[in-house]
């Protein structure tokens, strides 16, 4: 009788507790259905549209996420740096690289709920496409670090886990044809503070 | 020990099972979406800030920090509503989203006459009823065909650096968002 009841319990518990905490790793995950991966940067095109998968919908309604139509643009997301390694805010990083087709771009370093990091500073952890230096051949190098750097500099601050949120505006890549031979810049460490 | 590995197989089933259900489950019950938010914070028609610049923690996150956003609900059941922001600023994109927050219509300021955000969001049946008799100053408006009933309207302004702040501020603070009678 005991074993019976035990046995069930067990059942349910392996139920309840694997399927809801399955849910629950997946829609905190960073990857997931539907997403493109470039380089190190991840989009998710389908995000927020009619035609998404259900983890996609259930992450849109979670987090009361309004993602950005076709026309508007398209944001890739990058958690790690060329080596494979997470990226740290108490890290400077050196993004190399030409960017797409886009009437302008954004970047900005983000905390894990992706919204920008705070930098305690009058100059946000951002940087726009118009006011960026570029290389003759029409790439950009931007350093990233709590140091001013000469050229284009973001600016971070903190200690954690970061992430780059890359999104281009008015762009012929948010439609699915563009995507397949897309360049984003590169994600190189140039040091940490110990 | 049958009966135990009899037992751990069926939780692995009932885990499947529980995951389908709690996944399907989060869009229906959620509390935390984009329109419940925008509920909390206004009414029906009315612009609402989305970006923290206007005092408080932003109604609905992600939104790109070089960006101020405004949106407001809106229920297609009462009639046709209409979308009308002033003044230039380097880019504006507008989206319409459903209910369940999905994006189902998005243009930017190259889509428009004049550069001007003036735009109309009714049902495909209530379109065949203005068609009729197009009233004189909808002429030059963007309709944007929806089949659905309620749902939200989101303007987003591009602030390129802190000088354009207060024009972009002003630009979404004089939208407007209202039933448009026809």
């Amino acid at each position: 009788m005991l074993k019976t009841v035990f046995l069930t319990l067990l059942s349910l518990a392996i139920a309840i507790g694997l399927g809801g905490g399955s849910v629950w790793y997946a829609l905190n995950a960073q990857d997931g259905v539907g997403a493109i991966r470039i380089g190190q940067w991840t989009a998710f095109p389908e995000i927020g549209t009619e035609g998404s998968d259900p983890y996609s919908k259930a992450r849109v309604a979670r987090e009361g996420v309004l993602a950005l139509g076709r026309a508007e643009g398209l944001s890739f997301v990058a958690e790690r740096d060329e080596a494979g390694q997470p990226l740290k805010r108490e890290c400077a990083y050196t993004l190399e690289g030409g960017y797409p087709t886009a009437r302008f771009w954004t970047l900005y370093a983000a905390d894990q709920s992706l919204g920008v990091l705070d930098t305690g500073k009058a100059r946000q952890a951002a940087l726009q496409s118009y006011e960026v230096l570029r290389r003759p051949d029409n790439s950009v190098v931007i350093s990233v670090g709590d140091r001013p750097a000469p050229g284009n500099w973001l600016l971070t601050a903190g200690f954690g886990k970061m992430y780059f949120v890359l999104t281009f505006y008015d762009t012929p890549i948010a439609s699915s044809t563009g995507l397949s031979d897309v360049t984003l810049p590169r994600i190189l460490k140039a040091g940490c503070h110990a | 020990m049958r009966s135990l590995l009899h037992a751990l197989i069926l939780g692995l089933l009932g885990a499947g099972i529980v995951h389908i259900a709690v996944l399907f489950l989060v869009p229906e019950f959620s509390e935390r979406d984009a329109w419940s938010r925008l509920a909390m914070a206004s009414d029906l028609y009315k612009m609402t800030r989305l970006d923290a610049e206007a005092g408080g923690a932003p109604v609905v996150k992600s939104v790109d920090p070089m960006f101020y956003a405004a949106a407001c609900r809106f229920n297609l059941a009462d009639g046709l509503v209409r979308i009308r922001a002033p003044g230039d600023v380097p880019f504006w994109s507008a989206s319409v989203y459903d209910r369940s927050g999905h994006n189902i219509y998005s243009f930017n300021d190259h889509n428009a006459n004049s550069e001007k955000l003036d735009a109309v969001v009714l049902t495909p049946a209530q379109m065949i009823d203005v068609r009729r008799d197009l009233p004189e100053d909808l002429q030059g408006a963007i309709f944007v065909e929806v089949p659905i009933e309620e749902g939200i309207f989101v303007v987003r302004a591009f602030v390129p650096d802190d000088s354009w702040k207060p024009i972009v501020s002003r630009f979404l603070e004089q939208s407007a968002c209202e039933l448009q009678d026809y």
